[in-house]
């Protein structure tokens, strides 16, 4: 892309396939892709809606006229955000820090949360959602603490620890910046921001 | 790891509204593979403007927010025999994951009657489920980021 990035000798990750980081806002059209170089593997940009791979596609809303408002309801730039202070990696919200539990047990009750987060700090917030349809939980956790470390110190002990029985797995719930393919990588390098990458080798 | 990440797509759109004496009124939002979460909801009613709402969400949340549309099996569904949307109200819901991509739009379901007496019960159903759990999860994400707690 665009070749922005300043060389700093930090060794940068050439993988093999195309990364176009996106436009910050996407380009609004559904139908126009960028042109794409021939790609060799199916990995695609992650720019939504200009998603590239071809897809099985299914559904009324390819064959209707697309309302011309469609495209541009969540476009532009006047969305409210929180101002990040400092670099990328977690972010933190209005009033505290938020981290999401995945893999919580049906019959989670509050409580059971309770008694394993709050020993990381105060819980100024938790929200335990349930499923819609059975009542049961749906899964999922998200729990806010007053201090970065508090929320840090209850991610690392409690990652992949048991409770009722599930291992539940714990992580920061909000990035300061977009997840580019080595976060999805699922490796701890933090996010970067946005810096486009070198121009793919051409054999 | 290539092969499994080679699928790894993600995007989710969801949008419920009307156009009506409040202007149009909707709520809307958008999971983008990038992570960032956009949310807007707009209504005239006494003059109100328009609210939108963005932040980054991490690898996690996108991640549990895929498992809740995988375990829905709506990716197995079409909307052929839902209803049409009409002058009372739209729906969409649009999902990118793997290498599948639907776009489902039909009106709006006021309750589990209406999912019965419609032609496809069972699909239905499972998508005005999905679009509740779907509606917690950003709420909660949405308020707790962005909502002062009053004393």
């Amino acid at each position: 892309m665009q070749g922005g990035g300043a060389a700093e000798g930090e060794a940068l990750d050439f993988e093999p396939e195309d990364d176009d980081l996106m436009d910050e806002d996407g380009a609004p059209d559904a139908d126009a892709s960028p042109p794409h170089p021939k790609l060799k593997s199916a990995i695609t940009s992650g720019a939504a809606p200009s998603l590239s791979a071809p897809k099985k596609t299914k559904g009324r809303g390819f064959r209707q006229e697309t309302d011309t408002n469609r495209n541009n309801r969540l476009s532009g730039s006047d969305f409210d955000s929180l101002t990040t202070e400092g670099g990328p990696g977690p972010q933190r919200s209005i009033e505290g820090w938020i981290i999401l539990v995945t893999g919580v047990h049906e019959e989670a009750q509050e409580d059971d949360l309770q008694n394993a987060f709050g020993e990381y700090g105060e819980i100024k917030n938790l929200h335990l959602n349930l499923d819609r349809r059975t009542g049961f939980v749906k899964g999922y956790a998200l729990i806010e603490y007053e201090r970065a470390e508090e929320a840090k110190n209850a991610i690392e002990n409690l990652n992949g620890s048991e409770l009722l029985t599930q291992n539940i797995y714990v992580d920061w719930a909000f990035s300061s910046g977009p997840i580019n393919e080595s976060i999805r990588r699922k490796n701890a390098r933090p996010t970067r921001d946005r810096r486009s990458r070198s121009p793919r080798r051409r054999y | 790891m290539a092969t499994e990440e080679e699928n790894n797509e993600f995007y989710l759109r969801y949008y419920v509204g009307h156009k009506g004496k409040f202007g149009h009124e909707f709520l809307e939002f958008e999971f983008r593979p990038d992570g960032k979460l956009r949310y807007a909801n707009n209504s005239n009613y006494k003059n109100d403007t328009i609210i939108r709402k963005e932040v980054y969400l991490t690898p996690a949340v996108l991640r549990e927010c895929r498992r809740i549309i995988a375990e829905s099996e709506i990716m197995k569904e079409d909307d052929n025999n839902w209803p049409e949307p009409d002058r009372v109200g739209r729906q969409e819901l649009e999902i990118v994951m793997g290498n599948e991509h639907i776009s489902f739009t039909t009106s709006k379901i006021g309750s589990l009657v209406d999912v019965q007496s419609s032609a496809d019960p069972e699909g239905l159903r499972i998508f005005y489920y999905l679009v509740q759990d779907l509606k917690c999860f950003v709420f909660s994400l949405i308020s707790l980021h962005f909502k002062i707690k009053p004393i």
